[in-house]
């Protein structure tokens, strides 16, 4: 498979990813707000790792909210808009290699987005719903008429990479919350957070269905980190990619793959190895920077030997021979 | 004809119209749309019209304009009744693209081989060696099946007392096919109802016979199956939507330069995540000048390093070649005629516009003389720019545009302002007659193809003559009819 086009499905899945989860986490911190008579935004902008970048164009259109900055904004690169534009510029160069239902759903959110000229405060929730609703049928849509091949498994790696690090970024900006100790009694407030989280990683019914009476915050951090059945843990995510990341390259030359193959098995096997003793004892918040810093180099691996590897000099001889033979 | 939508068909006569004859009657191949389109009222017309659009605009068929920065997106404005063409017209116009394809295709191997064509006398030797699209480096090249203009789009137009007339030949990267494929799609959602008895030919084999012709043209020493690849200049291009279009109806890859690397052993291949594939044919969306850095526009971007050498020595096979431009030279055109006769000793099935060259002394006189009766247009400029009609052109207009044909006589021609016909097109829900041509598309490889109908472009201003996309143009589907059983 092209190379380009290999790295651009495989960006294309962290995109519509990035997206769902954008929207949904506005989704469920507008309603936490409203209900809690809190503004609690600024998080949300820091959990999408913006901080700087908002107070600089605060600067510049004194009107801007969080929650505009955060979903419409084009200067902001992690916006939900801007997110969505991009992945719909990456599928129209993937014509032909992603569904005409798949480009047509997505073609179809843009213009969705694309016709929204002004910023409307009180349109959060049907956009967030709207965009959430329509990122899933696209991912849904792509299971089910994207034909499985080495493409399909890129886009896959890019999803759950993505999914991942979106989960891990929900656990960080919560972590103070959901250990005991500190501010944390366990009353109805305290609830009221834990639940939220749940809700910000499409983790409620999970959570219940798993036969937790209880709403707690170790329990829900377990779940987030550990559930090999929630498929939206640390863990199920980590083992998807790695699946996906061995059936992409099934026919890559070794030498290209190992470091990124390294990367992951080592990363699924030190999640396996560990129990939530034992991250509360290592601190929940320095584990999330460990795991986000392996994602990170899992990512840099990938472009680099795989994506972008330029081909040596003597190479191009090398495989015309392979061809012929 | 008792009805809202035909009713008010101000066709004066003037021109005449592909629909309705002088006496404003159905022609034949029109009397069945006619009567089916007689029972619409105004809101079905309306009705359809936007399923139309939105079918267009959600799936995306669209194309850049350069000179807009936000929505630089537009559907091609798409007209709901057809262009029809009967059977017996139809087998006429094919035969006639299939004898000038080929006459070109021999003129081409010809003036890059030994040049008969100049040493007679036929065809003037400065015409040639200064058109922009001759290139040099192609001088005793023979592609394979020894075809350079693989790909061709002709475009017609109806003249009243002509016929079907050939306006001029595009056979450098002649785009429009993919529209002919998703208009005829659109037809069939949105109007079932209008589409005859007998049924039109089917236009959904190009990509078929487009595959067989990439692949019957593979250099001798190719992979087994040769593989195949569209070269875009990229996701900007306006056409965007056609490269991934048609690589995607053919499932080969689409690329772009930088995915293409040139071997020490002169051997084109794709960058992939294994490692490199070597490429046998590549149908490049981008011209000439791009192609190879090393060749042609260092500046180039879009190229691919040491592609012309690779081609040069038989490793792959580019589609259109290398300079095949020099034959859809609009001061060329002037001598098909004379090039269909020389090679084919045939008379051209479907005549030329008459054409005046500034570049012969009593042909200047001519144009001269007759400026206001003439067409005024640049040899080498596409889209429509640059064409001074002297019927509507201001006397300044008018003296700068002689004075630059006097000046750079190579870089000018001049026709008869073509009278060409009109079809009925909805404009603020009226139906007007709009002027109209036609472009059918023609496959040179082992045989010579040509696609049942073509794109047909109308102007969608009042009067107006002018069908590019670029300027205001929008498209039509075109129905062949096929043959009527006994």
């Amino acid at each position: 498979m092209l190379s380009r086009v290999a790295e651009n499905l495989f960006w294309l899945g962290r995109y519509l990813e990035r997206a769902e989860n954008i929207a949904r986490m506005a989704r469920v911190e507008h309603e936490v707000s409203l209900e809690s008579g809190q503004e609690i935004w600024h998080s949300l902008v820091s959990t999408t790792a913006s901080n700087q970048l908002f107070w600089n164009n605060l600067a510049e259109s004194p009107d801007l909210t969080h929650s505009e900055f955060l979903i419409f904004s084009m200067d902001n690169p992690a916006s939900l808009r801007s997110t969505l534009v991009r992945a719909r510029e990456l599928a129209r160069g993937l014509r032909e290699h992603i569904s005409r239902e798949v480009w047509e759903e997505i073609n179809a959110l843009y213009l969705y987005l694309a016709l929204r000229k002004q910023y409307i405060a009180s349109d959060i929730h049907e956009f967030c719903t709207e965009t959430q609703r329509r990122t899933q049928t696209i991912l849904g849509l792509y299971d089910n008429t994207v034909l499985r091949d080495e493409g399909r498994e890129w886009f896959r790696c890019g999803m759950y990479l993505e999914r991942a690090d979106m989960t891990s970024r929900i656990i960080d900006a919560k972590y103070h919350i959901l250990l005991p100790g500190g501010d944390s009694i366990g009353g109805p407030f305290d609830r009221f957070q834990w639940m939220a989280v749940l809700r910000s990683a499409s983790a409620r019914e999970a959570y219940r269905r798993m036969g937790n009476n209880e709403v707690d915050g170790l329990l829900v951090a377990e779940l987030l980190v550990f559930s090999q059945e929630f498929p939206r843990s640390l863990a199920f995510c980590v083992q998807a990619l790695l699946r996906h990341f061995q059936q992409a390259t099934v026919l890559t030359p070794r030498r290209r793959r190992a470091a990124a193959e390294r990367g992951v098995t080592l990363l699924h096997l030190d999640i396996g190895a560990r129990d939530m003793e034992q991250l509360i004892e290592d601190g929940l918040h320095e584990f999330i920077d460990f795991f986000q810093q392996r994602l990170i180099d899992i990512d840099r691996a990938i472009t680099d030997d795989i994506f972008r590897a330029e081909p040596g000099a003597g190479q191009s001889q090398r495989m015309a021979t392979m061809d012929s033979g | 004809m008792t009805n809202a939508l035909l009713d008010g068909y101000s066709d004066d006569g003037a021109v005449y119209d592909e629909m309705f004859d002088d006496a404003g009657a159905f022609r034949d191949d029109y009397r069945e749309l006619g009567e089916q389109l007689a029972r619409w009222s105004l809101d079905d017309h309306l009705q359809r019209e936007e399923r139309a659009d939105l079918a267009l605009l959600s799936a995306g068929i669209t194309f850049n304009v350069y000179s807009e920065e936000e929505g630089t997106e537009r559907i091609f404005p798409f007209s709901l009744i057809p262009r029809i063409v009967g059977a017996q017209e139809w087998a006429r116009i094919e035969a006639g693209l299939t004898q000038r394809l080929q006459a070109l295709n021999l003129f081409l191997l010809d003036i890059y081989g030994s040049r008969r064509i100049i040493k007679e006398h036929v065809v003037p030797e400065e015409i040639v060696l200064s058109s922009p699209g001759f290139q040099p480096e192609m001088k005793g090249f023979r592609p394979p099946l020894d075809i350079y203009a693989h790909i061709a789009g002709c475009d017609l137009v109806r003249d009243e007392q002509q016929g079907m007339v050939v306006l001029e030949d595009n056979l450098r990267t002649p785009s429009g096919v993919s529209y002919v494929l998703e208009n005829r799609a659109v037809m069939l959602r949105v109007v079932p109802d209008l589409f005859p008895r007998w049924g039109v030919r089917a236009v959904a084999d190009y990509p078929n016979q487009l595959m067989s012709m990439l692949l019957s043209v593979r250099p001798s020493d190719s992979n087994d199956p040769p593989r195949a690849v569209l070269l875009t200049p990229g996701l900007y291009n306006s056409a965007y939507f056609e490269h991934s279009f048609l690589s995607n109806q053919m499932g080969i890859p689409l690329v772009e330069g930088s995915d293409l690397t040139v071997g020490d052993d002169d051997v084109v291949y794709l960058r992939s995540t294994t490692g490199l594939e070597r490429v046998d044919v590549i149908y490049r969306r981008i011209d000439d000048d791009f192609l190879d850095p090393e060749v042609y526009r260092t500046d180039s971007m879009l190229g691919v390093p040491g592609l012309m050498r690779a081609y040069r020595r038989g490793h792959v096979t580019l589609v259109n070649a290398p300079g095949a431009g020099v034959a859809d030279d609009k001061v060329v055109y002037r001598w098909v005629p004379e090039i269909i006769r020389f090679y084919l000793d045939e008379d051209p099935i479907l005549p030329n516009v008459e054409t005046f060259s500034a570049l012969i002394d009593s042909e200047l006189d001519h144009i001269r003389a007759h400026a206001r009766d003439l067409v005024i247009k640049p040899a080498n400029a596409s889209g429509g720019y640059g064409v001074l009609i002297g019927a509507q052109a201001s006397e300044s207009e008018l003296e700068d545009t002689l004075a630059q044909v006097e000046a750079e006589p190579r870089n000018w021609i001049a026709q008869p302002l073509l009278e060409f016909s009109t079809i009925p097109t909805f404009d603020d829900d009226l139906l007007k007659p709009r002027r109209s041509d036609l472009r059918p598309f023609v496959l040179s490889g082992q045989d010579t193809w040509v696609i049942p109908g073509g794109l047909t472009r109308v102007a969608l201003r009042e009067g107006s003559y002018v069908v590019n996309s670029s300027q205001g143009g929008g498209s039509k589907d075109t129905w062949v009819l096929n043959e009527e059983p006994d």
